[in-house]
């Protein structure tokens, strides 16, 4: 049977004209619209090493158990620990989000997500200085000139330059490509550089250096000699950028990991957003992130939203904490602060420096996921993941933070749970009624 | 050899996490990769496995190189996975994201068996469990 303009729950581009074709006779998906990763991602719905049950580690071997002593040892391992962590992962919808937030008030307990290791430094940026954005929509219709940012696009968000950003013909940009001026600031020859009109190959963890040295070129002054060395751009091409945007009518930075991982952090985001704001001086200029994470900006506005903090929430005191650098995952783990952890939808050991993944797999861990990976080989309890957009409903945020509603196209394969959100109520209820017995 | 390790994302690496294919040779191939230009590979003296170790010393993770007009001389990069993620230091600045670009890192020609991912979880993170 065939479903039209379904969402894609991978990147957080958030595409929503995938269409499936999906043969539940013969177990075979067919896939149109969607990138290599999405592909690959709708491929779970019947592939052979999707995990069907749940599993504990006894005595160092894994077994199969039922969904009840699954949630009964999980329960266990999150009351019995005096300070349980919560990664609430994005490949996941906000509704299920929000019920592991509820969990970790409930406890006392930190909860995290993957803007911690994602864009993290880019929303302590935006507390910093506020941002100037625009949706993908405007920048479609609008935006002649694109700057990708220490962004690789082309291959951590395959088709953000086809739907949004460069090829698509918008309203004020009928051309399509033709209309727009492409510009990338990468210290690597990406594919994305090498599409570009003008490739900034700046030198790494150079991000401030450049960006402060345009700053000053956009307020008229001569930036100092030595930044050339420092960067390794010519003044000349850094007053031929800033003029080139000036000159735009409207410009659409996207910033990526390259800005917000380098060495400066958060204070990259924030010289980024008083350029951008500068920049409104002379034309339309606006800033975002490429968001990576399927979910990741859904967590950021949720967690504001419910308790005020965007991420590196902790609930020790009774009440919501954000201290990065303390009340974050890494450095919880780091630290060795924490003393049991709850994954959900999102591989954490694959993705976090040696110390803290060895740590999070000495302490008891439960992994809520959808197929083996480094998270559910170091995990004690391993609870099968529904997926969403595909077997239930609920909401992501895109990559500018626009609600998604998504539904499914088929349902999910546990007779026990409906949703990651269903598995977390039951967990929840679990939880409650050994705290209070 | 000295040098600073970036990591990212490739469209390869991608598509084989999105598709849970985490333990499979060609998540390996992609992954276990230290891309650097022609000029340090043969500084290295063209090894058919290099070793990175982080600049404290404590970690080390053996990968394939790869030779690549991408790269300018001193700079590594190693797509985004578990062996990047073994040499990334973990101190955060204060921000909660590790140092996952600019990373200096020591590359070294090795004879170390390229450990899978899996072997990587089991032997570095579990102690051989």
């Amino acid at each position: 049977m065939v479903f039209k303009n379904i969402i894609c729950p991978v990147c957080g581009g958030s595409c929503d004209d995938v269409q499936v074709d999906l043969d539940t006779k013969n177990r075979t998906i067919d896939v149109q619209n969607a990138c290599k990763m999405g592909n690959a991602k709708f491929q779970e719905v019947v592939s052979s090493h999707r995990i069907l049950k749940p599993t504990i580690r006894e005595n160092g071997k894994v077994k199969d158990v039922s969904w009840e002593e699954a949630l009964e040892m999980s329960a266990d391992i999150l009351v019995n620990a005096k300070r349980p962590m919560f990664f609430l992962g994005s490949e996941t919808s906000c509704e299920a989000q929000e019920v592991g937030l509820h969990i970790a008030e409930y406890l006392g307990a930190p909860a995290d997500s993957n803007a911690t290791i994602c864009h993290g430094p880019t929303v302590m940026g935006i507390q910093e200085s506020g941002m100037v954005g625009a949706t993908a929509g405007q920048a479609k219709n609008r935006a002649d000139m694109i700057v990708y940012w220490g962004v690789n696009a082309l291959e951590s968000m395959p088709r953000h330059m086809s739907k949004y950003g460069v090829f698509p013909r918008g309203y004020w940009t009928k051309r399509g490509r033709f209309d727009r001026t492409m510009v990338t600031a990468d210290p690597r020859v990406t594919p994305t550089a090498v599409a570009s009109d003008l490739h900034l190959q700046l030198n790494p963890s150079t991000d401030y250096e450049l960006l402060s040295a345009m700053f000053t070129i956009l307020n008229g002054k001569e930036p100092h000699p030595s930044v050339e060395e420092i960067t390794g751009i010519p003044i000349s091409v850094m007053k031929q950028t800033v003029e080139m945007m000036k000159e735009a009518n409207f410009v659409a930075i996207y910033v990526g990991l390259g800005v917000s991982s380098s060495y400066g952090k958060h204070r990259n985001i924030e010289i980024a957003l008083n350029f951008v704001k500068e920049m409104n001086n002379y034309t339309k200029c606006n800033i975002g992130a490429l968001r990576g994470h399927c979910n990741v900006a859904g967590f950021n506005q949720l967690a504001s939203y419910l308790y005020g903090y965007p991420f590196g929430l902790d609930f020790m005191k009774g009440y919501p904490r954000y201290n990065p650098g303390e009340t974050t995952c890494v450095d919880l783990l780091r630290e060795k602060d924490v003393d049991a952890a709850f994954i959900m939808s999102a591989d954490l050991v694959n993705h976090i420096p040696a110390d803290c993944a060895k740590y999070l797999a000495d302490i008891p861990m439960i992994c809520l996921d959808i197929a083996p990976c480094p998270s559910t080989t170091a995990a004690d309890v391993v609870l099968p993941g529904v997926i969403d957009a595909m077997e239930c409903d609920g909401t992501f945020y895109r990559l500018d933070n626009v609600p998604v509603y998504f539904e499914p196209f088929t349902d999910s394969p546990f007779p026990e749970t409906k949703s990651n959100e269903d598995t977390l109520k039951q967990l929840f209820a679990k939880v409650k009624a050994k705290k209070e017995a | 050899m000295e040098a600073l390790l970036n990591t990212g994302s490739t469209i390869d690496e991608g598509r084989l996490a999105k598709g849970g294919n985490k333990y499979s040779d060609d998540y390996t191939k992609e992954c276990a990769v230290c891309w650097m230009c022609a000029e340090d590979y043969t500084a290295l003296g063209c090894p058919g496995k290099v070793s990175v170790t982080s600049r404290d010393g404590k970690h080390t993770v053996a990968v394939y190189p790869k030779v690549t007009e991408a790269m300018r001389s001193g700079q590594v990069f190693i797509p985004r996975s578990i062996w990047a993620n073994v040499v990334v230091e973990p101190d955060t600045f204060s921000t909660g994201s590790p140092r996952y670009k600019g990373s200096p890192v020591t590359v070294e020609p090795t004879n170390e068996e390229v450990l899978s991912a899996e072997d990587i979880v089991l032997k570095l993170y579990m102690g051989g469990e």
